[in-house]
């Protein structure tokens, strides 16, 4: 039989009794975590109206937190399991394995922390901020059960998708479309007591295709539709309010559109910009969401994914510091829906709403427990992974500007002379996000109040602060949108999350071909 | 750890099962094992740290099986996978899920066919396999005593961070099919890509150690590298937004190399239309002096294979010669829909690529081995600096990306180590970190080479799977835009 979600029934009670009975025989641990997680999903894709590929499959694997040694110090083994390891008992001999790996690196690290003290005199013990323990079973909360739907029903409407699109005009060179659909399910474990259960259904579709007008370069769309929800996400019930083929194809009018559109040209100057929901949602992730996850404030992401313009140190950083126009808020918020919901995070500390900008003052930096001890901080609950085999970082959730009062209408309208930047493409962001160039998937020029003319290749760059303390208007538009691929840590971990915002209005340089 | 006999064996097992199955045309069965190892390193003198933040590491091994069925007079193909089964259960299982998942593909020809032999035998080092935990987390210290040294050296105590990682990739797989591939592969990489930074003088540098074997892995230098690297460059200057000739330094031009050139020279980006080499083949696309090309069976290469995950033989595949587009990478599904009477590709990309290295759960995709960036007239460091006269010489970039596109090709990326500014044709003053984003187009930059040099080095970016062996490049009109420097 295919191993599922329910396959963890019968492995509660053995990875937690393998957990304390480990930890109660190691020298020296201080703490281990667990997490232990099968997913089940399907999947397929297609090519211009072509199927490519189905797959119907499970996904197991388990990971160790360890903090040992004299200098408490971290210790980590993740692993991938099959089917031969879902038994009782081979599942217990696997994870006892895992933490004495974790546990034996733990120690290494903790040994040589110690000798090497009197060189690197900032180096201290591994401190977790204290949390609410707690034991909870989370089920999976859908409409249309993933598991219910056939392969090939997930095939049909990936295919007729990609098919229609392939259809819609001569000019569209290649389409693809990708449907996945399922649920996971992940126990976490604790030293301290924890047992989470959490279940959270996924289900997503991604569109891909070029359309080539004459001589010109392709343009090029790739979007999605997605959320922790069942199949209904397919069917309609997302940030769109349209079924992933109705998507599909609005997508595709839009890109031969703007296929025969007019590159836009560079500025030097700054320009009055307003910028659309779907637009702010990659805005709010790059200049709202990473500079504020704590593990890039305490520079722990230096050689990566970079640092915060938010914070120097302790004595000298931007909270309670005005960092934005009255007229913005911000917040990060697991416990609604989007690709960044969860009731418990990968170290058991419960979910919350948390206000990271109040009227352009920044209130709080988002965190995990250790990040928290360091910050004096209370631990927020955003710290994830993309599976158990692989650590926990610090993550942003569901990151979002706040909604304001003006009509969007409105907004365009007061405008003399400016643009309209519809829908996000692509981001470069620099080190310490203090600075944005993010492209548009359309740009249109507005005047005296009109949208007169559509532009393709267009995008904005500003200075994060700039753009934020220049906003003048915030619509009443609120929208959450999927982003399905944030990467961070190393190895890379790709992570959904949830973002958004209204419309807004600023200042910012025009980027073009 | 699995024995890479343990992997033949199954894969010889499994294809024997295998062609005895009802419906069962061809079959492929791959078996990897991997594990990998990262040290996190963290050092921040002035805040609380763990130096090693954690020593930690992934591990997987099972197998993959891509089984081709005939259904009427239509043949469908399927996939399907067992994790940490090698045994004749696992086979029976990733069958079953082969059949479920099999559909009829019009660009599917056949599984691939084998080629001549390869070259690489051996290549791999028994000691990296066998590493002890405690030596491992030694690899990471020793990095963060290389850097700290050197800035002790210099009189520098606070405000210190040092950051990056030492990673060890150990891999073993073996595939064995119907149309006679029959090979194994055993591989072992230790990477450190160190980043140092003198926060208070707003100074960064960065370093590096790329090897195959341990006793040639230098974490220490790697360490020194950055930190003398940040103190070389205290005291920047800014710069005008403008038009200026640079000297890509040889992480950035693996960072274009990564992110652009080698993503636009796959068959997969041909297949989507997604390129801006699109219909070029053939043509020049950019400055006579150059040539690129991909090659898996250089020895002591750190993106060295003997076999792909298809048991292709790796080798050399000219991608551009004499600034003249000449080929694509290729897997075997690529390699065989593209195939015509003139171009006719060698599927020497086929890779099972995941973070977690040759991944059995996964068909083979397209990935490079090592990217070799060369010229046909080399010059010296110095001479290309001479040659520019009055430009920038680019150390390090930041989060390069194809900012419209890969087709349009404009890309977009930040300026934050490693830089100098060039007067009288000599590196001068250090450019100021994180005050300026380069906007420009890589079909321009690829016109635009004034020079490469003779000296390159192996060299990985972050989140990319590619070693590029990188020279630094003159280029000229490349724009520069000047942006906010860290709000402090």
């Amino acid at each position: 039989m295919k191993p599922d979600i329910k396959s963890i029934d019968k492995q509660k009670k053995i990875a937690s009794e393998t957990l304390l009975r480990r930890y109660e025989s190691l020298k020296d641990c201080t703490y281990l975590d667990l997490r232990l997680g099968i997913g089940e999903f399907k999947s397929a894709s297609s090519e211009n109206g072509t199927p490519k590929e189905v797959m119907d499959d499970y996904e197991a694997s388990f990971g160790i937190r360890a903090i040992a040694g004299e200098m408490p110090s971290w210790g980590f083994y993740g692993q991938s399991i099959g089917k031969k390891n879902l038994t009782n008992e081979n599942v217990a001999t696997l994870l006892a394995s895992g933490i004495d790996i974790a546990y034996r690196r733990a120690r290494a690290n903790a040994k040589k922390k110690l000798e090497l003290k009197k060189i690197f005199d900032s180096l201290t013990g591994v401190r977790l901020a204290k949390i609410n323990v707690c034991q909870d079973i989370i089920s999976a909360d859908f409409e249309i059960d993933p598991r219910s739907i056939s392969l090939q029903k997930v095939l049909k409407t990936s295919n007729d998708a990609s098919r229609q699109m392939k259809n819609l005009d001569p000019s569209v060179q290649f389409t693809a479309t990708v449907i996945k659909t399922g649920i996971t399910r992940e126990l976490f474990c604790s030293s301290e007591g924890a047992m989470i259960d959490q279940s959270l259904p996924l289900t997503m579709g991604i569109i891909t295709l070029s359309a080539q007008k004459g001589s010109a370069c392709p343009e090029i769309c790739y979007d999605y539709v997605g959320d922790l929800r069942g199949w209904e996400v397919i069917e309609g019930k997302n940030c769109y309010n349209v079924s992933f083929h109705n998507f599909a194809i609005e997508r595709t009018k839009d890109t031969i559109e703007l296929a025969g559109a007019e590159f836009l040209k560079t500025t030097i100057d700054k320009v009055v910009v307003v910028t659309d929901p779907h637009f702010n949602t990659l805005l709010a992730h790059e200049i709202v969401g990473h500079p504020t996850e704590a593990d890039r404030v305490l520079k722990m992401e230096t050689a990566y994914a970079g640092r915060s313009w938010l914070f120097q140190s302790q004595e000298k950083n931007q909270i309670d510091n005005r960092i934005a126009s009255p007229l913005v808020n911000a917040f990060s918020d697991p416990t609604i829906m989007g690709f960044g919901h969860y009731k418990y995070d990968a170290e058991g500390t419960p979910a919350r709403p948390i206000t990271v900008i109040k009227n352009g003052i920044l209130k709080s930096f988002l965190n995990g427990r250790e990040t928290a001890a360091i910050l004096e901080q209370e631990p927020n609950g955003s710290m994830r992974a993309i599976t158990p085999s692989m650590v926990p970082l610090v993550r942003m959730t569901n990151t979002f500007f706040g909604p304001g009062r003006k009509n969007p209408e409105s907004i365009i309208k007061e405008v003399d002379d400016g643009y309209y930047i519809v829908r996000h493409k692509t981001p470069s962001i620099s080190e310490s996000r203090e600075n944005f160039r993010i492209s548009a998937q359309k740009v249109y020029k507005i005047e005296n109040g009109k949208l007169v003319k559509l532009y393709r290749g267009g995008g904005i760059m500003a200075n994060s602060k700039d753009f934020l303390m220049s906003v003048d208007a915030v619509g009443n538009d609120f929208k959450m949108f999927p982003i399905p691929d944030c990467g961070k840590g190393q190895p890379m971990q790709v992570m959904k999350v949830g973002n958004g915002g209204p419309t807004l209005r600023s200042r910012a340089r025009l980027t073009g071909y | 750890m699995i024995k890479i006999e343990d992997l033949q064996s199954s894969v010889h097992d499994a294809l024997k099962y295998l062609k005895g199955r009802k419906g069962v045309v061809d079959a492929e069965v791959f078996a990897s094992w991997n594990d990998l190892t990262t040290i996190r390193l963290n050092y921040t003198s002035d805040i609380p740290c763990n130096g090693i933040q954690e020593p930690k590491s992934l591990q997987s091994y099972g197998l993959g099986v891509l089984v081709t069925f005939k259904r009427g007079n239509r043949t469908e193909v399927g996939f399907g996978s067992v994790t940490n089964d090698l045994t004749r259960d696992g086979v029976s299982e990733s069958l079953a899920k082969a059949k479920r998942n099999r559909l009829h593909d019009p660009d599917f020809k056949t599984l691939p066919d084998p080629l001549k032999a390869p070259t690489l035998q051996n290549y791999h080092d028994h000691n990296v396999m066998k590493i002890s935990d405690g030596d491992t987390v030694d690899l990471g210290w020793r990095v963060l005593e290389g850097s700290l040294d050197t800035f002790n050296a210099g009189g520098y105590k606070k405000s210190i961070i040092i950051g990056g990682d030492v990673t060890i990739l150990k891999e073993r797989m073996a595939v064995k099919s119907t149309r006679g591939i029959d090979d194994f592969d055993e591989t072992t990489s230790l990477a450190a890509n160190i980043t140092a930074m003198i926060e208070n003088r707003n100074v960064k540098g960065t370093g590096r150690s790329l090897s195959t074997h341990l006793n040639t892995f230098q974490p220490e230098e790697a360490g020194r590298e950055a930190a003398g690297s940040a103190i070389r460059t205290i005291g920047g200057e800014c710069l005008k937004s403008g038009k200026y000739p640079v000297v890509f330094g040889k992480q950035p031009v693996a960072d274009i190399a990564s992110n652009l050139l080698i993503p636009s020279l796959k068959l997969t980006s041909v297949n989507a239309s997604n390129t801006s080499f699109l219909r070029k083949l053939g043509q020049n696309i950019s400055s006579r002096n150059l040539n690129i090309y991909d090659d898996g069976s250089l020895e002591g290469e750190v993106g060295s294979k003997k076999i792909t995950c298809e048991g292709i033989p790796t080798g050399r595949t000219d991608l551009i010669a004499n600034g003249i587009l000449v080929g694509f990478l290729a897997n075997s599904y690529f390699a065989k829909k593209f195939k015509n009477n003139i171009y006719h590709p060698i599927p020497r990309s086929g890779f099972r690529s995941s973070s977690l290295g040759r991944d059995y759960k996964i068909r083979a995709g397209i990935s490079p081995t090592n990217v070799i960036i060369e010229g046909n007239n080399e010059t010296t460091k110095e001479d290309l600096i001479h040659q520019i006269q009055d430009g920038v010489y680019i150390g390090r970039i930041w989060y390069t990306y194809p900012i419209n596109g890969l087709a349009v090709g404009d890309f977009t990326s930040t300026i934050i180590a490693d830089s100098f500014l060039i007067k009288d044709g000599k590196l001068c003053a250090p450019l100021k970190p994180n005050t300026i984003r380069i906007n420009t187009n890589i079909n321009n930059v690829l016109q635009n080479i004034i020079g490469i040099t003779r000296e390159k080095r192996s060299t990985s970016v972050w989140g990319s799977g590619a070693v590029i062996i990188a020279p630094e490049i003159a280029v000229n009109e490349v724009q520069l835009d000047t942006i906010a420097s860290p709000i402090r």
